[in-house]
C-alpha cells in the first residue's frame, strides 16, 4: 500500500512525460518493454532491499522461535518427538525449583529500586563535588569493565566462609555468615555483587543526566537555605525523572538477562536451589538433565515474561517522553 | 540428505541465536560407508598436557592399523561438554567418537550411540568398568579409566595425634574416636567436605555405603530395587546429618566447592580425611604432591552395620563411545579400541595418575596408596550414587544441603528421593 502511494515520488522522471497513466496503458498493451521492465523493477526494488533483513530475522529469529515453542510441546527421552500437549508446562509449574526461579525474578524486581538508588546517590555526590570526586568517578566505573566470571571468582574468595569478609566481621564481634551457603542470604549476596559489578554504567547515565540539570535551580535552593536531603528530594529527583526511568529500564533488563555468569560461578543455583533464575534452570535442564523439550518450555515462559516486562518498559519510556 | 543437512544447519544456527530450545527429529541411520578418511573425536581430555602421551600412543596405534585415516581430537571445555553434545545429538551431526562419563550421562544418551559389543569382545576380560557404560545388556563405550571413591587420610596428622597410620579405624565408632583424638591433638577437622555443587553427598553415599548397607541391600540398590525408607538407607542420611551437626566437617560445607576447595582443605592439612576420587582429580597423585606420596593413606569404609564387609566403590570413569551417525562404524570402533590399548592406558596412568581400566597394568612401582586401591578393584562393587538418574542426584544434592542446614529432616529427604527415583 505504502509503496504504491509513494512511488510517484520515487520516479521524478514521470513528471516530465505524458503522465503515468499513459505509460501504464502502453505497458499493459505490451508497448515499449524497457519502460515496463523499469517499472516492475522499481516496484520490486523496495522488497528486494528489505529482503535480506527480513529473511535474516525470519530465518534466524522468528522461525527458530516458533520451532522452539513447537518443540516445547514435545516430550523428552523416550517420548522424544511425540506431541505431549501441555505436559512440559505442567511439569514446570510442579517443579519447586522452577517456581523458586520465578520467585527470584520477583525478588529482583523488588530489589530494583535499591539497584537504581545506589548509582543515583553516588552520582549526586560526584555532581555536588565531594572531595575526591574525580577519583571516585573512575573507581566506580571500573567494575563495569570486568567480566562476570572474574567478578564472581573475586567474590567467591571474598565471601568464602573463612574468607576476608568474615574475618573482618569476626574482628568486630559479628559471627561468621555463610554468605553463599545460607539459602536465606545467598540470593542477596549474588544480587549485591551484581549491583556492585554493574552500577558504574548507570552512574555514567546519571552523570550525563546531571549535565542537563539547571544549576541555577540548585543555587536558588542553596540561597533559600535548603538542606542536602531537601535539595535531592525537591530539586534533583524531579529534574532527573527521565534519566531515572531510563536507568530503571536498563537495570531491569541487565538483572534479568545477565546474571547467569555470576550465578554459575558463585552459587551454581544453590544452596538448596535458592539462587536459581529461569536462565540457569534452562541451562541445567538442557545440558545436565538432558531434557531439551522441558528447557524449551521454560524458555518460552521466560520469553513471555521478558515480552511483558519489555512492553511495560516501552510504555513507561513513551509516557516519560510525552511528559517532556 | 542435502536437504537435511541444510535444515540442521538452520536449526543449529537458530538455536544458538534465539537460545530457545532446539528442534527434534528422528535419529538418522548410519550413512553409506563410502571411504572415510577422517574421524573426529570429541572429549575434554586431549587438551590436557597430562594426557598428551596417551593421545599420541592411541593415535600411533590407530595409524598403524589404518594408514590414510586422519584422526582429529577436538577438546571441548568440560563445563559445556554435554550442552554441546546435546546440540550435536539433536541434529545428528557431530563427532564420530566421543568421550562420556560413565553412569547417567551415557545412559541418558544411548539413543544416539552405537552398541559396541561385537567390536570390543576381545577387550572385555582385560578392561574393567564396563557396567557403567552398558544399558539393557548392551555396551555403548569402552572404559578408559576407573572412577571410584576411596577414603584418603593424612598419615602425618595420624602420627601427630599418636594414632597408628598403618591401621586406621575399621568401625564407625573407632573412626569417630580417632577423629576426636585428632581434633584434640591438632585442632583439625575429621572430613574435608565440599557440598556447594551437591557432590559431597554423592561421595559420602558411595564412600561409606558399603559399610552401612548389607551386601543384599547393596546389590538390590545397584539392580534398581532401592528401598529408600529402609533403616540402613536412612542411616546413610542420618550419619550425613550427624557428621555435619557434630562438627566432623569443615565449616561452611554448603558454600565450599568439592572441586577444588574441599581438596585444597585436605591438601593443606586442615582436615584428616576426605572421600576423594580415583582418577582425573582429587586422587592419590594430587594429594601426594602436597602431603608426600608416603603420607597419603587409603582406608576401607568404617563398618557401621555389624557383619558387613566394606568394598571399594568404583565404576568405569570415562570411556569412548561411537555415534550412531558415524559413517563407518567399524573404523570408529577400531579407534575406540586404539584408545584403550594397554600401552596407551599405561601412559594415562603414569602421567595423569588415573587408575586405568586395564587390569594388566603393573602398579607395583607406584606409591602404597595406588597399590591399596588397585588391590581392592577385584572385590569392588559399583558406586551407589552412579546408579541414580541425574535428576535424582540433583535433588539429592539440594536435599543434602537442607539436611546440613537443618531445613529438612531425614524422613522428608528419603521420601522425596524415593519419589524422584520411582519417576525416573
Amino acid at each position: 500500500m505504502a509503496i504504491r502511494d509513494t512511488s510517484p515520488l520515487a520516479r521524478p522522471a514521470d513528471s516530465g512525460r505524458a503522465g503515468g497513466g499513459e505509460i501504464r496503458r502502453r505497458a499493459r498493451h505490451g508497448g515499449t518493454g524497457t519502460i515496463s521492465r523499469t517499472l516492475r523493477s522499481e516496484r520490486l526494488a523496495p522488497f528486494v532491499l528489505v529482503a535480506p533483513a527480513v529473511l535474516i530475522i525470519v530465518a534466524l529469529r522468528l522461525w527458530p522461535l516458533l520451532l522452539g515453542v513447537n518443540f516445547s510441546f514435545t516430550g523428552d527421552g523416550e517420548r522424544n518427538g511425540t506431541m505431549v500437549g501441555l505436559d512440559n508446562y505442567l511439569d514446570l509449574f510442579q517443579d519447586p525449583l522452577f517456581r523458586g526461579a520465578l520467585r527470584n525474578v520477583g525478588l529482583l524486581v523488588l530489589l530494583l529500586p535499591v539497584a537504581v538508588a545506589i548509582p543515583g546517590l553516588l552520582a549526586t555526590f560526584i555532581y555536588l563535588r565531594v572531595p575526591g570526586h574525580r577519583v571516585f568517578r573512575s573507581v566506580y566505573f571500573f567494575p563495569a569493565v570486568l567480566s562476570p566470571v572474574i567478578v564472581g571468582a573475586i567474590f567467591n574468595l571474598m565471601l568464602a566462609f573463612d574468607g576476608p569478609l568474615n574475618t573482618v566481621l569476626a574482628g568486630i564481634g559479628v559471627g561468621p555468615i555463610d554468605w553463599l551457603g545460607d539459602p536465606d542470604v545467598a540470593m542477596f549476596a549474588v544480587v549485591g555483587v551484581q549491583i556492585w559489578a554493574t552500577f558504574g554504567m548507570a552512574l555514567v547515565v546519571f552523570l550525563a543526566g546531571f549535565a542537563t540539570l539547571d544549576s541555577a535551580l540548585l543555587d536558588a535552593a542553596r540561597v533559600d537555605g535548603a538542606s542536602l536531603p531537601q535539595i535531592i528530594w525537591h530539586v534533583i529527583i524531579p529534574s532527573l525523572t527521565r534519566t531515572i526511568q531510563f536507568v530503571f529500564v536498563t537495570t531491569m533488563i541487565g538483572m534479568l538477562t545477565s546474571m547467569f555468569g555470576l550465578l554459575y560461578v558463585m552459587t551454581s543455583g544453590g544452596p538448596e536451589g535458592s539462587t536459581y533464575l529461569p536462565e540457569y534452570y534452562i541451562w541445567i535442564q538442557q545440558g545436565q538433565m538432558n531434557r531439551p523439550a522441558l528447557a524449551s518450555a521454560a524458555s518460552t515462559i521466560l520469553f513471555v515474561i521478558m515480552l511483558v516486562v519489555g512492553l511495560l518498559q516501552i510504555s513507561v519510556l513513551r509516557r516519560a517522553g510525552r511528559e517532556d | 540428505m542435502k536437504q537435511r543437512t541444510l535444515w540442521s544447519a538452520i536449526l543449529v544456527a537458530g538455536l544458538a541465536l534465539a537460545g530457545c530450545g532446539s528442534a527434534t527429529r528422528p535419529a538418522s541411520s548410519p550413512g553409506d560407508s563410502s571411504k572415510v578418511t577422517k574421524l573426529v573425536v570429541w572429549d575434554w581430555k586431549s587438551g590436557d598436557a597430562a594426557a598428551a602421551s596417551y593421545v599420541r600412543k592411541a593415535k600411533e596405534d590407530f595409524a598403524k592399523k589404518h594408514p590414510g585415516v586422519t584422526v582429529e581430537f577436538v577438546a571441548q571445555p568440560f563445563d559445556q561438554y554435554y550442552t554441546l553434545l546435546g546440540a550435536a545429538i539433536q541434529s545428528s551431526t557431530g563427532p564420530d567418537v566421543m568421550l562420556f562419563n560413565g553412569g547417567g550421562q551415557i545412559r541418558d544418551r544411548v539413543d544416539a550411540l552405537l552398541p559396541l559389543d561385537q567390536y570390543v569382545a576381545e577387550d572385555e576380560q582385560r578392561l574393567a568398568g564396563w557396567d557403567a557404560f552398558s544399558k539393557d545388556g548392551k555396551i555403548y563405550a569402552a572404559p578408559v579409566t576407573l572412577q571410584g571413591h576411596p577414603i584418603y587420610y593424612n598419615k602425618t596428622l595420624y602420627e601427630k595425634s599418636g594414632l597408628d597410620p598403618a591401621s586406621p579405624a575399621t568401625t564407625w565408632d573407632e573412626f569417630i574416636d580417632d577423629c576426636a583424638t585428632i581434633k584434640k591433638a591438632t585442632g583439625v577437622r575429621c572430613f574435608a567436605l565440599g557440598n556447594k555443587e551437591g557432590a559431597g553427598i554423592q561421595f559420602f553415599l558411595s564412600g561409606l555405603g558399603s559399610g552401612i548397607l548389607t551386601p543384599q541391600e547393596y546389590d538390590d540398590w545397584i539392580a534398581g530395587k532401592r528401598a529408600w525408607t529402609s533403616p540402613n538407607v536412612k542411616r546413610v542420611f542420618k550419619l550425613w546429618k550427624e557428621a555435619g551437626d557434630s562438627g566432623l566437617n569443615n565449616d561452611g560445607a554448603n558454600s565450599t566447592a568439592m572441586f577444588n576447595d574441599a581438596f585444597a582443605i585436605f591438601n593443606s592439612g586442615k582436615a584428616a580425611h576426605i572421600i576423594g576420587l580415583m582418577s582425573d582429580i582429587g586422587h592419590w597423585k594430587d594429594f601426594s604432591e602436597f602431603l608426600g606420596a608416603d603420607k597419603v593413606g587409603v582406608m576401607r569404609a568404617p563398618v557401621v552395620t555389624t557383619g558387613v564387609r566394606p568394598t571399594l566403590p568404583y565404576d568405569g570413569g570415562i570411556g569412548y563411545a561411537v555415534a550412531k551417525w558415524a559413517k563407518d562404524p567399524k573404523l570408529a570402533a577400531d579407534l575406540v579400541r586404539s584408545l584403550t590399548t594397554t600401552d596407551a592406558l599405561t601412559s594415562f596412568y603414569s602421567d595423569a595418575g588415573a587408575i586405568a581400566s586395564d587390569t594388566t597394568i603393573d602398579v607395583s612401582q607406584g606409591p602404597a596408596a595406588v597399590g591399596t586401591i588397585v588391590s581392592e578393584i577385584k572385590g569392588g562393587k559399583p558406586a551407589l550414587h552412579v546408579a541414580l538418574s541425574s535428576k535424582t542426584l540433583d535433588l539429592m544434592g539440594r536435599l543434602s544441603q537442607q539436611l546440613l542446614s537443618g531445613s529438612a529432616t531425614v524422613d522428608e529427604a528419603v521420601e522425596q528421593l524415593a519419589a524422584s527415583d520411582r519417576e525416573s
